[in-house]
């Protein structure tokens, strides 16, 4: 393995490998990830821990999560680097409070959101968008009552807003919301039953 | 909320926040507080971007071993990776009910909440520790309408940040998302007005003393408060 001393990354780059990783389990993206990270989060352990062992316990824990949660990524909400950074701040302060070892304690989890904040009413459709192009759903958006699968082709893959939907389709724009909310549920239970 | 939080926690804590390096207690008040406060959110994130920036722009340790980082990479690859899509659970709303209140409980503080210990009540006042402390003390404490505090003196630091509701004192008035912060030695009568009640988290570090008439003969009120 190869360490870069003097990167020249390419910007998205590491973006592009978290998402290779999360669509294959790309294991020649998440090598190189692994390459570029690893050393670096090894001398951000050291300055929080001083102390070897538990650095390199630090960049175990981190890397396994950013190879187990890739998909958790979100590009939207800032770069490969901060996602990264805020596991490790994680790894590190839940590390440190595991010692005490009580059960109600406070934890990571409750103290970062990681940007995880209530969102406005459409925002949460967006995510949607790029599952909905995923095969595992094709076959289910064709399985859509035609009406519902009308307004979600023109949302999501012609990317109109609702109010040029409802006035396109010259329907009320409340129906158009809620033929979305009823797809999205349709979808979203049909993944589920795929899965278990 | 119409509400706008005026108080927030200052630039040092914020970064500790965000560095992981506040004591929990704190770090419980301010994760809470940012829940509530869309300025301070976006503070957040940009720190978060900084410390990324900072994380990728690091000299990479010299004393590493090819081997081990070899290994290391081995065993994670061979673990199986997590199935998406993940759905994100909405966590149910958390709420507290005191004074046949019910209160909505931010995310943050949502976990510990749900384990607060009996309400003791006194007068207009009533309190539930969460089972949070360290060192500190975090407790919530309800105020109802038109009651006030004992003027009390603090010994230690006092962070009161409001849930719900308002409460003023000497130096102003707060509404829910504000953060108050008492360093030793403040002295303040906190109040709520005749028509609207009030929620906080309280984390103390040390008893409060209460200054004035009989009060200050029953100062075992400090049990109540700590
Ligand atoms: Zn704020
Ligand atoms: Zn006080």
């Amino acid at each position: 393995m190869t360490i870069s001393a003097e990167p020249h990354i390419r910007s998205g780059q590491w973006e592009d490998a978290l998402t290779f990783v999360a669509v294959n389990a790309d294991k020649a993206a998440y090598a190189e990830l692994f390459s570029y990270f690893a050393p670096r989060l090894k001398a951000f352990g050291m300055k929080m821990f001083g102390n070897e062992q538990q650095a390199l316990e630090m960049v175990q824990d981190t890397m396994l999560n950013v190879w187990k949660k890739a998909s958790l990524f979100d590009a939207s909400r800032g770069c490969a680097s901060t996602w990264i950074f805020t596991i490790a701040r994680n790894v590190r302060f839940d590390m440190l409070r595991k010692k005490q070892s009580r059960k109600d304690d406070i934890s990571a989890d409750d103290l970062w959101a990681d940007g995880d904040y209530p969102e406005q009413e459409d925002s949460s459709s967006d995510k949607w968008e790029t599952m909905l192009l995923s095969e595992k759903l094709a076959p289910h958006f064709d399985s859509l009552p035609p009406a519902q699968r009308l307004v979600m082709q023109k949302v999501y893959l012609e990317e109109k807003s609702h109010q040029e939907v409802s006035d396109e389709l010259d329907i009320p724009l409340g129906t158009v919301k809620s033929r979305i909310r009823l797809a999205l549920d349709r979808l979203r239970e049909a993944l589920d039953d795929t899965r278990s | 909320m119409t509400h706008a939080v005026k108080y927030h926690p200052g630039m040092m804590l914020m970064e500790q926040y965000v560095e992981g390096t506040l004591s929990a207690d704190v770090a419980l008040a301010v994760a809470t507080h940012i829940d509530l406060c869309p300025h301070c959110q976006r503070l957040c994130q940009d720190l978060h971007n900084d410390h990324g920036s900072q994380l990728a722009q690091l000299e990479p340790a010299l004393s590493h071993n090819e081997t081990e980082f070899e290994q290391m990479l081995a065993f994670i690859t061979e673990q199986a990776p997590q199935q998406k899509p993940v759905k994100r659970v909405q966590g149910e709303m958390v709420t507290v009910t005191i004074n046949n209140r019910e209160f909505k409980i931010p995310r943050a503080l949502s976990r510990m909440a749900q384990q607060h210990g009996k309400w003791l009540q006194l007068g207009g006042i009533a309190t539930a520790k969460l089972p949070a402390g360290d060192k500190l003390h975090v407790s919530l404490l309800y105020i109802n309408k038109g009651t006030e505090v004992p003027n009390h003196t603090h010994l230690g630091m006092e962070l009161t940040l409001v849930l719900s509701g308002r409460i003023c004192d000497e130096n102003g008035e707060y509404g829910a998302g504000d953060l108050l912060i008492n360093s030793p030695d403040d002295t303040h009568t906190p109040h709520t007005k005749a028509d609207e009640d009030c929620l906080c988290l309280s984390v103390l570090s040390a008893p409060l003393k209460f200054n004035k008439g009989l009060v200050r003969l029953l100062n075992p009120l400090q049990q109540f408060f700590y």
